[in-house]
């Protein structure tokens, strides 16, 4: 060691400092790896018990004899489970599928415009849009169905769509008004001196770029939509209109809990957020890279 | 200056008409628990009440309920009725379910031509529902409420009156004390569906390993304690399963009984001829119950840690798992586990099995002022029809729903796992038999029938007994107060509530 050099010595230091801080990240990862991963392992696997061994203590960590039975159950159209199961996925997926392509609908020529134009009031207007997420949800769940009740719009699903609009939608603007400002204004002066219409500079050059926007945006909607609980509780009372974060409460009684069936629900409930993301995740990537070697 | 004299003179008004109110529904209600028993010629002697007189009773009568109902409204009614109630979850064993299908099955056989709009919610969100459907004006016309919620919604004016002989019953049909919970400033407001008692489960197997008789139970609250010390002690596992979740109705329903026993009350609900009028939670008897809790969970950690956030559901895994030796327990939860061990496979099969076999259950403990548990249950309610969706009550419809509800026949199968008839008829069927055949719990719950004791029928007793006897209990548990200071703390509170304040 001593017929090292005094650079040497510094470079062998170096690299373990940073084989230090790489080992530190890698069981800071891994710490977090099982944060995330045990509790959705461990949904997964009660789902495959029965009742009885659901309750079983000290708990089986991998169930005795697993079963498939709370799965069949809950697809079984036959089964009332199974019928109210697929009804409310069917009206969680209406609603998150509806709230999402409205708030696009709505937020991409909004965030445009505040992108782009220069009007009388444009600072204030959009701060006022992004107040409404300053304040917690619940501050607004009377005024809002009183306003709802006054609509007639209670026990509708009309009733979320609407609720799930008035918080997304700021979020979604100041998202997509983001992507806008970093897409410079010359290529659309570009298309424009071309003989594009302002409607077609957007659509054509804007929009493709602003995929990887939408496409976030689209996502973040859907996920608050499909997972909201508080104004679907609040504003829906009817067994054939509630949506899976309230339906799934019917594996609470009073004096039990049918936990394998409350884990085989819950799972079939993640199921398709996580497709979502996993199949426009790609696209998200794609759009990205595309964006930034054509700026 | 005048609008405040206004103000004060009105406040004050109105908190004379509050205990006006308070006084007559106190007056009816000992009316309801005391002279109403003897005055009144029951459907059957409440006074020879034991397991051996239910079970002589038990099939000695038949009942006609298509006919009976009929005779109220006519079986041709055409109308539509909608229906609130909390029904069978996943949950729930088997039976529970076949017999509401049966209902409805049997009521549309009955009334073919009353439409019906049925609605079946858990027992979590039933009560914020009707609260928010009420303010909606989107409620249904008839629902049926834990044996709390009525009175809530009595005194608030939602609800039309409704007495046994609206639907082809007398009072004498129904057990005093569940008459008294739908009774506000001395109208009845419903009708009882079902009346609940718990009992006390142990696992034999359990108290023999640690020593104690496997066939004998606990005696006393002070046995309780002694007993969950010595099998943590000599097995290391939990003794009593204590709940002291905050803001869960499980929690009163499990520890009321304790502080009844030792001679307390939230209010004075567990005397003679209850006034409602000065808090009990300061009483020494409620201290005796406190310190009771304290000693088990603080001094000889001998019940679950978790008992902080532990409602009963919590307690049954660690159960049937042989890890918690003793606790109160619904009917329902021993059919549970019949449910479970019979749906559990494979090896799992041989010690569900004998879990159940080793399932003991007994009458709750005395204390040394009573033997004492929650009568619970849950009443039948009529909303007004300016609530109603729509804004119509089909008076007839709605009456042939509640008859046949109540009647003794589906009093007693809608009851089938979980409680008993509220129509006292019910206990006379041929199905009664059969549940005491089968139910081997339910004679133990039954029987504590008499050692019932109602919560205050005040719309404030929800308050009372889901959050400031909890937070008492956590109080205590935690180590935030001393047993005086929780006592007293919550009996302030209790008296802050009554006079208007919180």
């Amino acid at each position: 060691m001593s017929s090292m050099t005094h650079t040497e010595q510094l470079s062998v230091r170096s690299r373990r400092q940073i084989d230090g801080w790489r080992w530190t990240g890698r069981i800071f990862l891994a710490i977090l790896l099982i944060f995330t991963v045990v509790p959705i392992a461990w949904m997964f696997i009660t789902s495959l018990k029965t009742g009885f061994a659901a309750m079983q203590y000290p708990p089986q960590w991998w169930p005795a004899a697993p079963t498939l039975e709370n799965y069949t159950r809950l697809l079984d159209t036959r089964d009332s489970v199974g019928q109210d199961f697929l009804r409310y996925f069917f009206n969680s997926m209406y609603v998150s599928v509806l709230t999402t392509i409205l708030a696009i609908l709505v937020a991409v020529p909004a965030a445009y415009a505040f992108s782009r134009f220069s009007f009388p009031g444009r600072t204030f207007l959009f701060f006022a849009v992004l107040m409404r997420n300053m304040f917690p949800a619940v501050v607004f769940l009377v005024p809002l169905f009183i306003l709802m009740r006054v609509l007639g719009l209670v026990n509708t699903h009309g009733s979320l769509i609407l609720t799930y609009l008035t918080f997304g939608l700021p979020l979604a603007i100041w998202l997509l008004k983001g992507f806008y400002d970093n897409i410079p204004i010359q290529l659309e002066q570009a298309a424009r001196i071309d003989g594009a219409t302002r409607f077609q500079a957007f659509f054509f050059i804007v929009m493709p770029l602003s995929t990887p926007g939408i496409i976030a945006t689209a996502i973040y909607s859907f996920i608050g939509a499909w997972n909201e609980y508080i104004y679907a509780y609040t504003f829906l009372t009817r067994q054939d209109q509630m949506t899976l974060p309230v339906g799934i409460q019917r594996f609470f009684s009073e004096n039990a809990t049918d936990w394998p069936g409350l884990m085989a629900a819950t799972f079939m409930m993640s199921v398709p957020v996580v497709v979502l993301f996993l199949v426009l995740q790609k696209y998200f990537v794609r759009a990205l890279t595309e964006g930034a070697v054509k700026s | 200056m005048t609008t405040s004299r206004y103000r004060e003179s009105a406040l004050a008004a109105m908190r004379r008409r509050t205990l006006l109110k308070y006084s007559v529904a106190a007056i009816v209600a000992a009316g309801w628990a005391g002279g109403f028993t003897s005055a009144m010629a029951q459907s059957v002697d409440l006074s020879k009440w034991s397991p051996e007189y239910i079970r002589s009773i038990a099939g000695t009568e038949t009942f006609d309920t298509a006919g009976t109902c009929g005779k109220v409204v006519p079986n041709d009614y055409a109308g539509k009725v909608s229906y609130w109630y909390t029904g069978p979850f996943e949950a729930d064993p088997v039976i529970a379910h076949e017999q509401d299908a049966a209902f409805w099955e049997a009521f549309k056989k009955t009334y073919p031509n009353i439409e019906t709009d049925v609605q079946s919610i858990t027992y979590n969100e039933l009560l914020d529902k009707f609260r928010t459907s009420l303010l909606g004006n989107a409620a249904p016309m008839v629902i049926r409420l834990q044996i709390l919620g009525g009175v809530e919604f009595a005194a608030k004016g939602y609800l039309e009156p409704l007495k046994p002989e609206d639907v082809g019953y007398t009072t004498a049909d129904f057990w005093p004390g569940a008459l008294k919970s739908v009774t506000w400033d001395g109208v009845g407001y419903g009708i009882p569906t079902n009346n609940e008692t718990m009992g006390f489960i142990w696992n034999a197997k359990i108290f023999a390993d640690a020593g104690l008789d496997p066939e004998k139970p606990p005696a006393t609250w002070d046995d309780v304690v002694a007993y969950s010390k010595q099998i943590h002690d000599k097995l290391g596992i939990s003794g009593y399963g204590l709940v002291a979740k905050q803001n869960a109705g499980n929690t009163p329903f499990r520890f009321m009984p304790t502080i009844w026993a030792y001679g307390g009350g939230a209010l004075d609900e567990a005397s003679e001829n209850p006034t409602y009028e000065k808090a009990q939670l300061n009483s020494e008897g409620t201290k005796a119950a406190l310190q009771a809790i304290y000693d088990m969970y603080v001094r000889d950690g001998s019940v679950p840690t978790s008992a902080l956030t532990n409602t009963q559901a919590e307690n049954q895994a660690p159960f049937i798992g042989g890890q918690l030796a003793m606790m109160i327990a619904h009917p329902a939860e021993y059919a549970r586990m019949l449910d479970l061990a019979s749906k559990a496979t494979g090896a799992d099969k041989e010690v569900a099995d004998a879990v159940v076999e080793n399932m003991r259950y007994g009458l709750i403990p005395e204390g040394p002022a009573r033997r004492a548990v929650v009568f619970g249950g849950s009443n039948i309610h009529v909303v007004k029809a300016e609530y109603v969706e729509g804004g119509v009550v089909d008076e007839q419809a709605v009456k042939a729903l509640i008859c046949m509800w109540t009647s003794p026949e589906w009093s007693t199968k809608l009851a089938w796992v979980g409680s008993n008839p509220g129509n006292l008829g019910g206990f006379k069927t041929e199905w009664m038999k059969e549940r005491l055949d089968t139910i081997k719990f339910l004679d133990v719950t039954t029987s504590m029938l008499p050692s019932g004791i109602p919560f205050p029928v005040l719309p404030y007793a929800p308050e009372i007994m889901n959050i400031i006897v909890p937070d008492m209990m956590q109080n205590v548990l935690t180590g935030t107060m001393t047993v005086d200071e929780a006592a007293e703390d919550a009996a302030a509170k209790v008296d802050a509530l009554s006079s208007g304040g919180i």
